[in-house]
């Protein structure tokens, strides 16, 4: 059976009252404002391959943008950054096991059949420390 | 053409969705929804002065804003994990302190 999400009217929902009352603040401030008629894009040329130039800092496009070469890289950075900030947030520590096997790249596996495991387990810190519990 | 005033109204009527959000929810998840509604609301706001300026620095500028979201939600999703591990619920509320 499937049911319908239902809105429960409440006092919870008094702080947006101030989401309500910016929207008409802006809405007002917008619809009042003068702006000249739109130029709109050439009708010949492509705006795909211009956005693609302008990405690349080369300037073959047929409409005018900048070059955004060096926020293509610092963009590049930054999700990287963020792919291994969230395989780290996700990481689970448990009685000091790492229990998700690839974020420790397979090394518990790999000392319980070789037999390390005791050799491991004295070097590694006491549970005391670290961890995310 | 569309006037550049109808979709800065339609900007900051999903803006202003996504501030109701989270001004008035406690689940961590819809948190994360609400702030991509605030960030596609500027993106309608680059689009729109983009074909309002004949200009395309706008458009590619609202494609790296849409990276940095997922980006931000890559991160936001591993915080919510850690929540949800840490205190058995994804209500924001309940986190209060900097380390447990």
């Amino acid at each position: 059976m499937t049911t319908k999400p239902k809105l429960r009217v409440g006092s919870h929902l008094l702080p947006g009252l101030a989401a309500v009352a910016l929207f008409v603040v802006i809405a007002v401030a917008v619809l009042r404002a003068s702006f000249g008629d739109p130029q709109g894009f050439p009708s010949d040329g492509s705006i795909t391959a211009s956005i693609g130039y302008a990405m690349f800092n080369l300037d073959m496009g047929s409409v005018t943008g900048e070059g955004f070469l060096v926020a293509f890289e610092i963009v590049d950075v930054v999700l990287v950054a963020a792919l291994a900030a969230s395989v780290l947030l996700a990481r689970r520590e448990r009685d000091g096991d790492v229990v998700a096997l690839l974020a420790d790249g397979g090394r518990q596996v790999h000392d319980r059949v070789t037999g390390d495991e005791e050799r491991r387990a004295a070097e590694r810190p006491p549970e005391s420390e670290g961890g995310d519990r | 053409m569309v006037p550049v005033q109808w979709y800065l109204l339609l900007g900051t009527a999903v803006f202003c969705i996504g501030l109701f959000g989270i001004l008035t929810r406690k689940n961590a998840l819809l948190f994360l929804m609400s702030v991509e509604l605030m960030l596609n609301a500027a993106n309608i706001n680059l689009v729109a002065f983009s074909a309002y300026w004949g200009n395309v620095t706008g458009q590619t500028f609202s494609l790296f804003t849409m990276a940095l979201a997922a980006a931000e939600v890559a991160v936001g999703i591993g915080i919510i994990l850690v929540l949800y591990r840490n205190f058995d619920d994804v209500d924001v509320t309940l986190a209060t302190g900097m380390r447990w």
